[in-house]
């Protein structure tokens, strides 16, 4: 029987049944279920694995504190930093009002 | 040390992995036609809360090896020239310079 001849309300119920028997959901109007949201694959965890994995010697010391290694660029840095500091080259006191600052005292 | 943008894609990337679930679930109410619209809209609302670093079009696949965002061949991970330094040194294998 051609599908032209068929009653809508007929075409409707053989897709009703159709979605029944091969389990699809029926839906006629082809509203929007979101369900692309959830059939597609999670893309966070090959988004972190992009950078590959650095060797960071500040977090390993960070991590083993017990084992007592010694960042020798860190503690080189921490040398300088104190050595500016005793010539009066550090950097200045924290403000505490805004008369103190040379930046918030400013008009702009 | 990666540079600034690096570490802010980093974060991005954090984000999104953290999060992802979570929108996704929202996102799949507040697109849901079948659902009613103040359920729809609250969805909305609760998405907009979610903060900037875990939408993941704010991920930007950067060279491993500079940093730099634009020209970056995806298979490598690396920027056009860093591309060029490493293929010509032969640090990528399988890859050499076209000559015929």
């Amino acid at each position: 029987m051609n599908a032209a001849f068929m009653q809508p309300s007929r075409l409707a119920t053989l897709k009703q049944l159709q979605c029944n028997i091969f389990q699809t959901s029926y839906n006629p109007q082809s509203l929007r279920t979101g369900a692309k949201y959830f059939r597609a694959r999670l893309r966070g965890p090959s988004m972190m694995a992009y950078y590959p994995k650095t060797f960071d010697i500040a977090q390993i010391t960070r991590q083993y504190r017990d084992l007592e290694i010694v960042n020798e660029d860190e503690e080189e840095r921490f040398q300088d930093v104190l050595e500016r500091k005793r010539r009066g080259k550090g950097a200045p006191k924290k403000a505490k009002s805004a008369a103190d600052s040379r930046r918030l005292g400013k008009k702009r | 040390m990666p540079c600034a943008r690096v570490i802010r894609d980093i974060k991005a990337r954090k984000g999104v992995g953290a999060n992802e679930i979570a929108r996704r679930a929202y996102l799949m109410v507040a697109r849901n036609q079948t659902l009613p619209t103040q359920v729809r809209l609250h969805a909305q609302m609760q998405l907009n809360t979610f903060g900037r670093y875990t939408r993941p079009t704010t991920v930007n696949n950067r060279c491993h090896e500079t940093g730099r965002g634009r020209g970056v061949i995806s298979e490598f991970g690396l920027s056009r020239f860093q591309f060029r330094i490493k293929a010509l040194r032969g640090e990528l294998p399988g890859v050499h310079k076209a000559s015929w």
